[in-house]
């Protein structure tokens, strides 16, 4: 590099501790995030800027930049872009990333339900949280894409499966965010059928990959925190599905650019406006990276100063949850008569507040089974879970009696919560 | 008369009486005899049927199917039953049979003409989605449960053709021969090719950060599958194309189904996207979520094209007929909600039925009185 370093790392935002891929695109994010007017909507160029601004047009004074953490709310600091930033904020940033890479390889081999657990409760408002896994990847990056192997049960399952270990022609357009997922040893015998079977779909992708050594994909390790995938996801489509991105680094500098409500990425025009004013949503909302597979769902964060998830708390689907409620666990053989509802919903009103907010269950918890369904499963032709039942079989009338999956998991099922 | 045996709820009357109720702002022609509990899916006959028939799956265990005419009136034709809440359903191409995927951790398939149903597959769990694929040289059911499995059935056979494992819980899915996309729990995205015999074509790192709720695939010009819409619970939509020339510039995600738009000063609340559709024609999507709202976006031109008023539910499901004239929402509770006392001890279901209109030089919607002109029964 040239003897003045241009930062050395990746433009970020003083304010918030937001990483871009560019400059001129965190220019772009200070003015809208931080140096706006909240009154007139004006966006100036700097912090004392707006202050100025806001003394003069409004008489209104500003004590502090807005959306900015707590400590970095200074507005008399004046700082655009990059410039400006006090160089013990710098050296305390690249510290951090120095650390957080550290860490990110040592994770890379750990288990990993404890370290998620680690990174949730760090104290810190989100965001900050969410700035530092965020410059994670950039160095893991390429560490990990010389390594050949998955390390077996690595990554929370609160990232996005990205199993890629079958897909080597894939891999390229995936560079940057190939999570790395718990995959089942099962899924190492996929590529080489997958391979022949693309047929109409693959050929586009097909003309550039050819070169790319099968181990070269990312197994890339994620970091358990949702806000880095807000800025990979919303760039990761940037990686062209093209051949040319066999340098492991050339994927990099994808993967930091600002949250989803950035200019560059296009929102409807309806929310153009609204994206720029009320993009804080994206980022505060976010879920925080679920537990790993265990009996207890993590929960979403659903609150935030500037929206609300109309969503339960835990972040297993609506369908699910539901189906956990006691009402939905019968399992009667209706005769085709629906006036099932009444008893249901009186029962329900019963039932329900106390169940609420259950996490799911545990199986011998709730078993309000009435009377009248002892029977039915008992009655069933030999049906045994996993088996299935012969077809054709007692014919139908209306329904055919299924195995009695509705019964609990300590009558049949051992896997599964249903 | 009605085939469904009684039904509580609403059915009363006093609907059409009202002007601005929130059941039915849109005005639009309200199914008779809806299930007694939240309607999980629904799907209209495809092409090879004449007439539209309207399948409704539903939390009250049962499969209902409808007769919609084209002067608007609704006619309940038949019904099944699961021993679980139904989940998904689907038809096969030629309109003969409707496969239905329940809580029971069983799929049937229904012979409409003979108005038998057999179960035709089986998981460890729920079963969450159901598609018919009808390849060239196979043709398939395709389930996806919460056990983790994307199973392959021959309907005549008890055991799967194929068992692919999936990453978590199954979350969504569709199928457009000849691909195929799953959505499963943590944010999970999977797309299968399914030419020959499916197999996995590609895990996709999600363009949502958050929960994963339902998945539609849309087509390109020449009518092949081209990319899909993914719906997420924080109220947002990601388009994405499988093989785009720019994906950076092509994929895009969209906000929707919010409430306070440009108001800062209150909390904005966010809702799920619960169902996305495509329209048949003209490759326009609709959205349905639990805010009581459903839009209608092109997503070429990148705009919101409608949103109807909003519903005192949820819209929890919905569904374009196969030449596209009619859309079919349904609006019931979803459990977005619940709380201590807000637990709905009636739960009012009905499915509304929207008929579209293409003007001559673009696409407008909304509802419209039936080409004879006789009044539409509002029911």
């Amino acid at each position: 590099m040239g003897r003045k370093k241009k930062k050395q790392m990746k433009p970020w935002c003083w304010y918030c501790n937001r990483d871009f891929d560019d400059e001129k695109i965190l220019i772009q994010h200070q003015k809208a995030k931080h140096f706006k007017c909240h009154i007139c909507h004006k966006k100036l160029y700097t912090g004392p800027g707006l202050a100025i601004h806001c003394m003069q047009v409004h008489k209104e004074t500003i004590d502090g930049v807005p959306n900015a953490i707590p400590g970095r709310v200074d507005i008399e600091l004046e700082i655009y872009g990059m410039e400006g930033i006090p160089e013990k904020d710098m050296q305390e940033r690249r510290r951090t990333l120095e650390q957080k890479q550290e860490s990110q390889k040592k994770k890379q081999n750990q288990d990993d339900s404890d370290e998620d657990d680690d990174d949730d409760d760090a104290p810190g408002p989100s965001f900050v949280q969410q700035q530092m896994p965020v410059a994670q990847p950039q160095a893991s990056y390429v560490p990990p894409m010389a390594q050949p192997s998955i390390p077996p049960g690595a990554r929370a399952p609160g990232m996005p499966p990205g199993a890629y270990s079958g897909m080597p022609p894939m891999m390229p357009g995936h560079g940057v965010p190939p999570m790395m997922h718990g995959m089942p040893p099962g899924m190492h015998g996929m590529p080489p059928g997958m391979m022949h079977g693309m047929g109409g779909m693959m050929p586009p992708m097909m003309q550039g990959m050819p070169g790319m050594p099968p181990g070269k994909h990312c197994p890339r390790r994620y970091s358990s925190s949702p806000p880095l995938l807000q800025s990979l996801c919303t760039r990761w489509g940037g990686l062209a599905l093209t051949g040319d991105t066999a340098p492991a680094s050339g994927a990099v500098p994808h993967n930091v650019p600002s949250t989803s409500s950035d200019p560059p990425k296009a929102t409807f025009p309806a929310y153009t406006q609204s994206s720029a004013s009320s993009s804080n949503p994206p980022s505060n909302t976010v879920a925080k990276p679920p537990a790993t597979v265990t009996s207890k769902p993590a929960t979403l964060t659903t609150m935030s100063a500037t929206s609300k998830l109309i969503h339960p708390d835990e972040d297993i689907s609506l369908e699910e949850r539901r189906a956990q409620l006691p009402r939905y666990q019968r399992n009667v053989p209706r005769q085709g008569q629906v006036h099932m509802s009444a008893p249901p919903v009186a029962a329900v009103g019963g039932m329900m507040p106390p169940q609420q907010g259950m996490p799911p269950q545990q199986p011998g918890m709730r078993h309000p089974m009435h009377g009248q369904y002892g029977g039915p499963p008992q009655g069933m032709p030999g049906y045994m879970q996993g088996g299935m039942p012969p077809y054709g079989q007692g014919p139908p009338m209306g329904y055919q009696g299924g195995p009695p999956m509705g019964m609990r998991p300590p009558v049949m099922s051992p896997a599964g919560r249903y | 008369m009605s085939l469904f045996g009684t039904s509580t709820g609403f059915g009363a009357g006093g609907f059409g009486a009202a002007t601005t109720d929130t059941h039915n702002p849109m005005k639009d022609v309200e199914v008779t005899s809806p299930p007694d509990d939240s309607i999980s899916c629904l799907a209209f006959s495809p092409p090879a049927m004449p007439g539209n028939f309207l399948i409704g799956g539903s939390w009250a265990n049962d499969v209902r199917c409808w007769e919609v005419q084209d002067n608007g009136q609704t006619v309940p034709k038949a019904q099944q039953m699961h021993t679980g809440p139904v989940l998904d359903v689907c038809w096969s191409e030629d309109g003969s049979k409707v496969f239905t995927a329940s809580c029971d951790k069983t799929a049937k398939m229904w012979d409409l003409n003979s108005n038998q149903a057999i179960q035709i597959a089986q998981h460890d769990a729920p079963i969450r989605t159901v598609h018919w694929i009808k390849a060239p040289n196979y043709n398939c059911i395709m389930t996806g449960s919460w056990d983790k499995t994307l199973k392959f059935w021959d309907t005549r056979s008890p055991n799967p053709m194929m068992s692919l494992q999936l990453p978590e819980r199954c979350y969504c899915a569709d199928v457009v021969y000849p691909m195929a996309v799953v959505a499963s729990a943590e944010r999970g995205l999977i797309v299968y090719q399914l030419e020959n015999q499916p197999s996995e074509f590609r895990r996709i790192d999600s363009p949502l950060k958050h929960q994963h709720r339902c998945i539609a695939i849309f087509k390109d010009k020449q009518n092949k599958p081209a990319g899909f819409a993914l719906g997420s619970i924080e109220g947002r939509v990601a388009i994405h194309y499988i093989n785009p020339p720019n994906p950076a510039k092509d994929n895009f995600t969209f906000k929707c189904h919010r409430s306070n738009g440009t108001n800062t000063t209150t909390p904005q609340d966010i809702y799920a996207v619960n169902a996305i559709s495509f329209h048949p024609v003209h490759g326009t999507l609709a959205t349905v979520g639990s805010d009581g709202r459903f839009s209608f976006w092109d997503k070429d031109a990148r705009t919101k094209l409608k949103t109807s008023e909003q519903l005192d539910q949820p819209i929890t499901a919905c569904s374009f007929n196969n030449n596209g004239n009619i859309f079919a929402y349904a609006s019931s509770y979803d459990w977005s909600k619940v709380t201590f006392c807000l637990v709905p001890h009636v739960m009012i279901v009905h499915i509304q039925i929207t008929f579209v209109v293409k003007f001559p030089s673009n696409v407008a919607l909304g509802t419209c009185a039936p080409a004879n002109s006789s009044q539409i029964v509002w029911v």
